[in-house]
């Protein structure tokens, strides 16, 4: 596909308004009836380089977290249909998460709040903007005494603008900053240690030698799509033997990081405290204090050290989120020791802007409570949701007498406050921000509001007497910093989607203090260990219907949290997994449902943020438990004493792989060095003839050494494909349709847990049993070598499915997609059939990308290159675990890749021979299975 | 010397006892009892499709993987038993096996009424029903033709076959009696009705002459066929590459075991009709006898099919294989597999012996486990392999859902409607053909007479 | 015993039995006939369109170009149907007071899309590309018959798989030269095949068109 990323003229955007009329009957159109729609809409005005049925890519960014993750978004005269990473960035290189995968539906998501409410009453601007004005005026006299701005993290640079603008116009108003989930005790140690606030990087592709201490940085977060690529990087050279890539991890439940470590310990919260300690003093850093390590515990840190000695220079040591700050600020000095700062660990300025000491969410309610707060202004933040219910934001609430809040969805917070009024998504506003490196990025709308919405900027703007639009705003802020050149550099960063050489430079800092002290609490009871979910993060993506449905990438749940206990545990307590279990810590409970999860610690529950939520929309309503009920403090998510009882009822939970045991078959296999051959079976005799296959015939290789199970590709495969959403029930039933499923499979018990990920899409294989069976000529084969499956020929006998030995057949049960509603309509992808009730549908390699690289090659007259196609999945993976491309000429990629010694088939024995195949895991020092 | 010969010893008085039945049915009050139950099952079955059709399949149970569901089983379990009809009269026809004179006609419209039940199953239970009709071959502006590797479409060609050559050979069959019966009924729409029916027949000599040859081939054409369709079915499973299913014993194994259902629903109708209808005379105790033999036989070599099947896989000793097995005999549906061995084998046994053999309840009681341990062993056989196939990971068990069972019902419903409405109006014993045995019978009485 | 039937029972009988063969037959027949007759197919069915646009006055009479209205033909999926502007910029000298163009003129004030009835129609699941199509040479008038010849546009071919595989299973006789597709008049080629006979088969060889491969469900169901 084209990607010519040209700067859209302003022209071009105002003329979008007018394409939606015309693009909405499109996309009604593009629905799966046989006969097309009657009407055909021309524009009045043909906007300039829109060619009707060709797509047009735009560079932009979508926030999370307060950073911004630069996209390239792809639209149909002027609707955005997917968006990818963006290859040319110098962090994520095109890189992906499911979060911003999952944009798009944002976007369109049609429980999006549509119009400004007044006491929960729908009201207008004009009014909205007169309350505001008359606000304003009152607090001009008194220098903003009394007016608060509550806001999430913040890089982008014309927020900062304007917020200053507004303090130094109002001396005494004040801005607090909640970011739930921020990297707050990692911040805190950079000050204790350094003594000025620092933001730490870690270069994980330089990295040999990693020792995590419950540091889950390839699991979901701002920084996953980055970590994630670095971490590859690594993995790939190991591959080629170029140096090592060692992940030592203790943690108390399983993760990601902890699924592709090579020594995993399972370790309480409380342990991992005394471990940082131990490792700190087998290196000779800070205080020597002796506390007793079980036999594994210290072994593991034998290895550890043994391989850090061995790599000094390469090797890092990091702590997770909920450590903390002492904890941090040892595993710096460890580093510092190592020589790792300006190698494996980098220091820049803080991309985040912190407002400084007094800003917290929780000074903010004191003061609120205390009514110094008589104007609060919240924008894109939850906090009546998102912060810990002990700290009493609701009751706190009630003190104001002026309270709006400004958001993508009407939520908590919006019900309890005077006003709420509904944000642009970033996809249709102009904004800017930096990415986790600190590159700046420029966010420009792919499509005008179809909303009653307004943009955050203009919003902020409108308290300080402005009416600009965000437009103006972005320009003005960098026409300052761009001086004469700016309309150049403007156009060529719009085509680039950020501006080249942006970040903050990197520092080496010195240690300014060195005797660091880690407490030590000893645990009594169980150990409440609260994590993001991976899905739905702090529940700010809960009306995200694709995020819902996303399985957990270990408990392959949707659809709602659960609370992971460990085998041991169940069976002491004769819990089973779906029992409904009470959770006490001092007076404070939750109710959710249990799940078994191996690699978990015995004493340790973990719980994920983002549900139970009473009024977050129509989609997430009463699902799951909410984990901010059990919290104290903002920043600390491990809390010990709890206390465990099952209710006696049992609740079913929507998990899409029910058995992970992978019961001694070898389905995932691994080797002990990367050079060493893979165990196959002998490939057994075929009936069938040997077919010639023609350049191009499209193969993938997956390499299961590299896939860290982050779900992006899953979530990409149904924004390209039109993948419809089935909900809680269906899944129940096990009638999910993700054409591209992540199998997770374990072997073994606690620090023996073996943990790996396998994607299965269609394995396209050359003798197919579907399509033998198959009545109706519906699932054949092309010359290309491409499993078709012809929708609008399928009658639905389902015997391919029966056939089928992977499984990876979905079938449409019900109408899933007839009675979409017309936003949804807009965000399909028109160049993929949507199917009805009663067919049958599978993943099909992209081949709509195919055939337009086929087609564009064809009228270049020349060959399609490798690399010209690009499925949706290998687009989305961070880690470079998917390579798709031409099995039939063995320079391409996907052929270097088939070539290597680990490369096996999925179930030989099965002798379908498969078109997808695996590249075995590399587990150093361990017998090939 | 033979004891099927009727008595009493008249011709008139066979068709009398015979031909009445149709024309002016004894016990009305117990035939509208049980039509008034089939009736309540039809409704079942009209709300079951209206609610199919109108949401889509979802409202089964089935998932993925066990995509197939109730309703596949069921299929293969009504078209078994459809089987015994045309092996008891076109093959015991062919044989000159004269016993089976007063057992035919009721056999023939059991297959009919079974085969069509089984053929609405493979329909409804289509994704898109409405376009069933792109499986069978017809010129068309798509120039797509069926995929004839598939076992589906054999399936289609096979049950439509089956089903043509049913109806014929039970029309050609029941052509004579149906004259008989217009020129005994009385009332007009009798007559009229009957008249029809019998296509002009008179019963001249070389209407008898035409309609032996008609009713000879097509028994020649049915009996291939016998062995042919189910064979066929079988491949249904056999052809997928799915552990339990591939499986190069299921053809042999699911004639044998169709035959075997079959001969049980035989034996029961055949009980229950010469009890209900005072037909002692005509279907006399050697008939249960012979027909008890029979089950036995098949029964015996089902229980040969399953063996085989056991040892197969032991012998083969193929990892997935074994799993399967395995999970069969002790997994969460080892309930279908015991209850096809234990209803299938375990009361069969008693038919060792002869006394048993002719107790009309005993033999149904047997007849009837056979007939539900039939049923376990389909249900077995889809289920067991789907649910848990290769991936430890696709691993998911399958509950049919409330409109499985009530379509079921309605399917039933179906067969019993049908058959109630022959026995009602049509003679179910082929009356002329019991004369000719009975004609024979004198012979032979004379010639020993002579001899 | 009276007599139930007459002597001719027998006879009407027959006849009964053979008039409900026949019916059978005929209706088949009938289905057979009406999916290829125009009644399904549309073809020559001209359908009233909001302004009475003729391809016979501005393609035959003042020889337009398809490609001035049609513009993305050449490059996208799709030909692309004119924006209200593009009629204007000629009927905004010529003919500017028509009654008959008062629609044009109103879409233009309001901003409103003229609402075209479509004439060349797909199913959706079918993913049609002109610009390849033009590209090796197919000449519109391959599809859309002699528009020039069409007071108000209809349909030209029956739009109907089979026809679409004729032509994708052989596809030699339809290539033209790259530069004349929008041609519509190629009498004088038909009437001279011998000049031209391997042309098709030259331009086959040379973009390799394999027919087996044009023929792949891929190709137009997605």
């Amino acid at each position: 596909m084209d990607r010519d990323l040209r700067a859209p003229p302003n022209v071009d955007r105002r003329s979008l308004l007018r394409a939606m009329a015309a693009s909405l009957a499109l996309a009604s159109a593009a629905g799966k009836q046989a006969r097309a729609d009657e009407r055909a809409l021309p524009y009045v005005n043909a906007p300039e380089f829109v060619v009707p049925g060709k797509p047009k890519w735009y560079a932009t960014a979508v926030g999370f977290a307060g950073y911004a993750h630069p996209v390239l978004g792809k639209t149909y005269v002027g609707r955005p249909v997917k968006l990818e990473g963006n290859a040319d960035h110098p962090a994520t290189g095109g890189a992906t998460d499911v979060f911003m995968q999952a944009a798009l539906l944002g976007l369109y998501d049609p429980a999006r709040s549509q119009a400004p409410r007044l006491l929960g009453r729908t009201a207008t601007w004009a009014a909205f903007d007169a309350a505001v004005t008359k606000r304003r005026l009152m607090l001009d006299e008194r220098q903003g005494d009394g007016f608060r701005l509550l806001t999430g993290a913040v890089t982008s640079p014309t927020l900062l603008r304007q917020i200053s603008d507004l303090l130094r116009r109002w001396p005494k108003a004040r801005w607090h900053v909640h970011e739930t989930l921020g990297d707050t005790h990692r911040m805190q140690a950079a000050q204790q240690v350094f003594g000025r606030p620092l933001e730490p990087h870690l270069h994980l592709d330089k990295a040999n030698v990693v020792v995590s201490l419950d540091d889950d940085f390839l699991g979901p977060g701002p920084h996953q799509a980055v970590q994630g690529r670095r971490w590859s990087q690594r993995r790939l050279a190991r591959q080629q033997e170029q140096g090592d890539s060692n992940l030592f991890i203790a943690e108390p439940s399983l993760t990601a990081t902890g699924s592709m470590a090579d020594h995993r310990l399972t370790a309480a919260p409380v342990r991992i405290g005394l471990l940082a300690a131990a490792i700190a003093r087998a290196l000779g850093v800070g205080p020597s204090n002796n506390d007793a390590l079980s036999a594994s515990e210290t072994a593991w840190i034998g290895r550890a050290v043994e391989a850090i000695n061995a790599n000094r220079g390469s090797a890092l040591v990091t702590a997770g989120r909920s450590q903390s700050a002492e904890i941090h600020a040892v595993t710096f000095l460890i580093n510092e020791r190592l020589s790792a700062f300006g190698n494996t660990l980098g220091f820049t300025d803080p991309v985040v802007s912190a407002p400084g000491s007094g800003s917290s969410v929780g000074d903010l309610i004191e003061d609120m409570t205390a009514g110094h707060v008589s104007t609060l202004v919240m924008l894109a933040v939850n906090p009546a949701y998102a912060t810990p219910t002990k700290l009493g934001f609701r009751q706190a609430l009630e003190k104001v007498e002026f309270a709006l809040h400004a958001g993508l969805h009407a939520d908590e917070t919006a019900g309890l406050c005077h006003w709420h009024v509904p944000l642009q998504h970033d996809l249709e506003s102009w904004t800017d921000g930096r990415s986790v490196d600190g590159t700046v990025c420029l966010t420009q709308p792919l499509i005008r509001p179809f909303y009653n919405v307004r943009s955050l900027h203009a919003l902020l703007d409108s308290w300080s007497a402005g009416t600009r639009s965000d437009h103006d705003l972005v320009r003005a802020s960098w026409r300052d910093a761009w001086g004469k050149d700016f309309e150049d550099k403007w156009r060529d960063t719009l085509v680039r989607g950020f501006v080249t050489d942006s970040a903050p430079a990197a520092v080496t800092p010195s240690v300014a203090n060195h005797d660091i002290s880690i407490k030590v609490s000893a645990a009594t009871g169980l150990t409440v260990d609260i994590r993001p979910d991976p899905s739905i993060w702090d529940g700010r993506f809960a009306n995200n219907a694709w995020l819902q449905e996303t399985p957990k990438p270990i408990s392959k749940a949707t659809w709602g949290n659960v609370l992971l206990i460990s085998p041991r545990l169940a069976a002491r307590r004769k819990i089973s997994p779906g029992d409904e279990l009470r959770l006490e810590v001092n007076g404070r409970r939750i109710v959710g449902a249990a799940w078994i999860a191996p690699g978990q610690d015995d004493e340790t529950v973990t719980l994920t943020l983002g549900y139970g939520a009473d009024r977050a929309g129509p989609l997430p309503h009463g699902l799951g438990y909410n984990a901010f009920a059990l919290c104290s403090d903002p920043d600390s998510w491990t809390i010990t004493g709890a206390t465990l009882a099952p209710t006696g009822n049992h609740d079913v939970v929507a998990s899409t792989q029910l058995n992970q045991e992978m019961d001694g078959f070898d389905f995932v296999r691994s080797v002990d060095a990367p050079d060493a051959a893979v165990k196959k079976h002998p490939e057994t005799a075929s009936f069938y003839p040997e077919r010639h296959w023609d350049s191009p015939s499209w193969g993938m290789s997956i390499d299961l050494d590299l896939c860290t199970g982050c779900n992006a590709c899953v979530v990409a495969c149904m924004a390209e494909n039109n993948v419809p959403v089935v909900g809680k029930e269906l899944i129940e039933q096990g009638r999910e349709m993700h054409w591209l499923r992540i199998d997770h499979y374990f072997e073994g018990e606690a620090d023996e847990l073996e943990s790996s990920f396998q994607p299965v899409p269609c394995m396209h294989c050359e003798q197919a049993p579907c399509e033998m069976g198959c009545p109706v000529n519906a699932a054949v084969h092309s010359h290309d070598g491409l499993n078709l499956q012809v929708y609008n020929r399928c009658v639905g006998t389902r015997t391919c499915a029966s056939y089928c030995p992977y499984k990876v057949r979905r079938f449409n049960w019900f109408e899933y997609t007839g009675n979409d509603p017309e936003q949804l309509r807009a965000m399909r992808n028109p160049d993929v059939t949507v199917r009805s009730r009663g067919v049958m549908e599978k993943c099909t390699y992209c081949v709509q990308r195919i055939s337009a690289a086929r087609i564009a090659s064809q009228i270049a007259g020349r060959p399609i290159r490798d690399g010209d196609v690009v499925t949706a999945c290998q687009q989305a993976c961070p880690t470079q675990a998917i390579v798709f491309g031409d099995v039939t000429d063995p320079k391409s990629a996907v052929s270097r890749r088939k070539a290597s010694r680990r490369d096996y088939n999925l179930l030989e024995e099965a002798n379908t021979r498969p078109r997808t195949t695996y590249l075995a895991r590399i587990r150093p020092g361990e017998r090939p299975s | 010397m033979t004891d099927v010969a009727p008595t009493p010893h008249g011709y008139a008085a066979v068709t009398d006892q015979i031909v009445d039945i149709a024309i002016d049915y004894p016990d009305r009050r117990a035939w509208w009892i049980c039509f008034g139950v089939a009736l309540l099952l039809l409704l079942s079955f009209f709300v079951s499709v209206t609610v199919l059709f109108s949401y889509g399949v979802g409202v089964w149970g089935n998932n993925i993987p066990v995509a197939w569901g109730l309703a596949i089983s069921n299929y293969i379990w009504f078209l078994g038993i459809g089987h015994a009809g045309t092996l008891i009269s076109a093959m015991l026809l062919l044989l000159e096996q004269h016993w089976r004179n007063s057992l035919n006609r009721f056999a023939e419209a059991m297959t009919l009424f079974a085969v069509i039940c089984a053929g609405l199953y493979p329909i409804v239970h289509l994704g898109r029903p409405w376009l069933f009709y792109w499986i069978a071959p017809y010129p068309n502006t798509m120039t797509v033709w069926p995929q004839f590797r598939s076992p589906l479409t054999w399936d289609f060609f096979a049950v439509l076959t089956y089903l043509t050559v049913s109806i014929l050979f039970w029309y050609i069959g029941i052509v004579p009696d149906v004259a008989s019966a217009r020129d005994r009924a009385k009332k007009r729409r009798a007559q009229v009705f009957f008249g029809l029916a019998a296509l002009g027949w008179r019963g001249a000599a070389h209407h008898w002459a035409r309609w032996r040859q008609a009713y000879r081939v097509t028994a020649a054409i049915a009996v291939p066929l016998v062995v042919s369709v189910h064979s066929e079915v079988s491949l249904l499973f056999a052809a997928g590459p799915i552990p339990g299913w591939t499986s190069t014993v299921f053809p042999p194994y699911f004639v044998l075991g169709a035959a075997f259902s079959g001969f049980a629903v035989v034996s029961m109708i055949a009980i229950v009709l010469r009890h209900a209808l005072g037909l002692q005379n005509l279907v006399t105790p050697r008939h249960l006898d012979l027909l008890a033999k029979l089950l036995l036989a098949t029964g015996l070599m089902t229980a040969y099919g399953y063996w085989s099947e056991v040892f197969d896989t032991l012998y083969a000793g193929e990892h997935q294989e074994m799993g399967t097995l395995l999970d069969r005999l002790g997994g969460v549906y080892a309930w279908s597999y015991w209850g096809a061995v234990v209803a299938n084998f375990i009361p069969l046994q008693l038919l060792w012996f002869r006394r048993v053999r002719t107790q009309p309840l005993l033999l149904f009681l047997i007849s009837l486990s056979v007939t539900i341990g039939m049923w376990f062993e389909r249900y077995m056989l889809l289920v067991t392999t789907l649910y848990r196939d290769y991936l430890v990971s696709s691993w998911r068990e399958y509950h049919p859902s409330f409109w499985d069972w009530s379509l079921f019902a309605g399917m039933l419903g179906v067969f019993l409607t049908l058959f109630l409405l022959f026995v009602r109006f049509l003679p179910i014993i082929s009356s002329f053909e019991v004369k000719e045995a009975l004609f024979e019978e004198k012979g032979n009485k004379k010639e020993q007479a002579h001899g | 015993m009276p007599q139930i039937f007459t002597a001719s029972a027998d006879t009407r009988l027959r006849t009964g039995v053979l008039l409900v063969v026949l019916v059978f037959a005929v209706c088949i027949l009938f289905l057979g006939g009406f999916m290829d007759s125009t009644y399904a197919t549309r073809v020559g069915w001209v359908r009233d369109q909001p302004v009475p646009f003729s391809h016979e006055h501005h393609v035959g009479a003042l020889g337009i170009d398809c490609r001035y209205c049609h513009t993305s033909v050449e490059v996208s999926a799709q030909a692309g149907l004119p924006p209200t502007h593009v009629c204007m910029t000629c009927h905004s000298e010529l003919w500017t007071g028509a009654p008959m163009l008062a629609p044009v003129r109103e879409s233009l004030a309001s901003g409103k899309p003229i609402a075209w009835r479509r004439v060349a129609r797909l199913p959706d699941y079918v993913y049609f590309n002109h610009s390849i199509h033009i590209s090796r040479g197919v000449p519109c008038v391959a599809c859309h018959g002699r528009v020039d010849h069409m007071p108000l546009l209809a349909r030209a071919e029956p739009f109907q798989m089979r026809w679409c595989l004729d032509c994708h299973r052989n596809p030699a006789p339809r290539l033209r030269p790259r530069d004349q597709v929008t041609r519509m008049d190629w009498s004088d080629w038909d009437r001279h095949p011998e000049r031209h006979k391997d042309f098709g088969r030259r331009m086959m060889a040379r973009y390799h068109i394999e027919p087996a491969k044009l023929i792949d469900c891929s190709t137009c169901h997605r």
